[in-house]
């Protein structure tokens, strides 16, 4: 019983417990009358643990409903919500910031009996995911000693340009489906005009989520030998590694290509 | 403090929260506020347009840094990479003010994301303060904290959440922000006097004052950020003008958020009480 705070132990196990009395009140562990809340003739003290719950648990639910609007569209908000309450108490928010909270939802949704039949819907909240990492990727930043642009590579020497080193955005992200998830996230954006019916028979793709320069977001459908250049760079594979891969077209044309695209954005020259 | 890059600095007048929603029509207007504040935690990620839209601004604007997540009351270990990404960003912004809230927001490293309610007692007074101080080296700037809205005491508390705050104010030099809504609510909420507390904080150490609106509830007031100002925080804030002087006042509108002219004229209310402080 912590209604004495009179050391970290005993202030650790009154958090703890307010913790537990938040997200598992049916719990033992969860019994509000562990904290030594003040009761009052307006409220008892399950009330007013009541009020913190639904403020925490609204605002984490808030945040996975910015991040995941598709799921969220799909689903409808009460459906969602009701989804997520598991989520919350199943995976805990290891940091302060609420922009980065809902990583596994993808997993979650796996796992979630009553949205088995929408089998496409974990792939959906992980392009919703990458979409988001992308939008708060740090930007590229060119330097002399660091990332150079693509227009210095004619300024090199012979020697330094077999030291040459291509590089992707940072903001870049990849996504294999077996479901047309780039067509199902595109129809439910909100300035979606068009065709807006999805036939599972498309088939998967292969996606790269990226942020341009003047900060638009893309979901580019790449080809199998562009997704594997641009996958086996985000692995830190050297050039001469990837020259080793099964590639069905010549991978100068491939790296041209993801040039052309703005998806290898500089180089560095390695020393 | 490194005054590099940017013209405005200090603070003063009715300055407004800064919310995505409202970045094109600043930038394209360019209003004639007197400053934004800035949630803190929304721009600590590497980089994007958020971040990008920010920095334009604070071009024209001075800016306050506002957070959730220091988390000074929680017995977990302060967050260490949480304080070096606010100094960064207030390195890269130049805040008037870093603040954060009297309250936890993590136990056992789980975050909660809503600042929650302690005892009040010798034995936290102390914890506080020393995690105020250990925040305040790290950012190598004196922190503004700020009283907490509440729905529930502890019967562990030894003194009022004046007399704790006050304290902390002696034993770490940090200065106020003085949130006359969250005073209100919670006096209506545990039955205390608004302006005994306000009649009982040092008045040199507050620097910054919020209001928000709140909502009624069956048998409590919860401080929602998302209505007007009301009537009883109005004649509140009278007070604290009266006793603290001309302090650069924040409106607060987080949730509901309404276009920016509405936000203006809820902020003309406040500009025209400051403006007859002597």
């Amino acid at each position: 019983m912590a209604n004495k705070v009179n050391s970290i132990e005993e202030l650790k196990l009154q958090q703890d417990e307010f913790y537990q009395a938040i997200f598992f009140p049916h719990a033992d562990s969860g019994n509000v009358h562990n904290l030594g809340v003040v009761e009052t003739e307006i409220m008892t003290q399950s009330q007013r643990i009541d009020i913190y719950r639904n403020s925490i648990l609204g605002g984490m639910s808030g945040a996975l409903t910015n991040i995941y609007p598709v799921c969220v569209k799909l689903l409808g908000e009460t459906y969602f919500t009701r989804m997520v309450a598991g989520y919350l108490r199943e995976y805990p928010s290891h940091s302060p910031d609420l922009g980065g909270y809902g990583h596994y939802l993808s997993e979650y949704i796996e796992g979630f009996e009553p949205a088995k039949e929408m089998e496409y819907l974990p792939d959906v909240a992980k392009l919703e995911l990458l979409w988001h990492k992308a939008f708060n990727a740090a930007e590229d930043v060119f330097s002399n000693e660091g990332l150079r642009a693509l227009s210095d590579l004619e300024l090199l020497s012979s020697e330094e340009h077999v030291k040459v080193e291509l590089c992707l955005r940072t903001s870049i992200q990849v996504l294999t489906s077996n479901y047309p998830v780039h067509r199902i996230w595109e129809v439910n954006q909100p300035d979606y005009v068009g065709e807006d019916v999805v036939d599972l028979a498309e088939g998967g793709a292969k996606l790269v989520v990226w942020r341009t320069d003047d900060f638009t977001m893309r979901v580019d459908v790449v080809s199998d030998d562009e997704f594997r250049l641009v996958e086996s760079m985000i692995k830190g594979m050297t050039f001469d590694d990837i020259a080793q891969l099964p590639f069905q077209t010549e991978l100068s044309g491939i790296v041209q290509n993801c040039i052309n695209r703005g998806l290898i954005v500089g180089f560095r020259i390695d020393r | 403090m490194s005054e590099g890059g940017y013209k405005y600095h200090a603070i003063k007048g009715v300055g407004l929260g800064l919310r995505s929603s409202h970045y094109y029509e600043i930038l394209e207007t360019k209003p004639n506020v007197p400053w934004f504040e800035l949630l803190s935690d929304n721009y600590m990620s590497e980089g994007g347009l958020p971040l990008h839209k920010v920095d334009k601004i604070r071009e024209q604007y001075p800016v306050t840094l506002h957070g959730v997540g220091m988390s000074l009351a929680s017995a977990d270990p302060l967050n260490l990479d949480y304080l070096n990404r606010l100094k960064r960003l207030a390195d890269r912004l130049e805040p008037a003010y870093v603040s954060d809230h009297v309250a936890w927001v993590s136990a056992s490293g789980n975050y909660t994301h809503d600042l929650l309610p302690f005892p009040y007692t010798e034995f936290t007074q102390q914890h506080v303060s020393d995690r105020i101080s250990q925040a305040q080296d790290i950012l190598g700037r004196k922190l503004l904290v700020e009283n907490p809205s509440s729905y529930l005491e502890f019967q562990a508390t030894e003194m009022t959440e004046w007399e704790f705050i006050s304290g902390l104010c002696k034993k770490t030099d940090c200065n106020l922000l003085v949130d006359i809504n969250n005073i209100y609510v919670s006096a209506v909420n545990h039955g205390f006097d608004p302006y005994e507390y306000l009649e009982a904080l040092p008045q040199d150490r507050v620097k910054e004052i919020h209001l928000a609106g709140y909502e009624k509830m069956e048998g409590y007031l919860f401080d929602t950020h998302g209505s007007p100002v009301h009537p009883p925080v109005w004649k509140l804030y009278q007070a604290a003008l009266r006793r603290f002087g001309s302090v650069p006042t924040l409106l607060e509108w987080d949730t509901d958020i309404p276009d920016f002219t509405t936000l203006r004229v809820e902020a003309s209310k406040a500009e025209k009480l400051l403006s007859g402080v002597a």
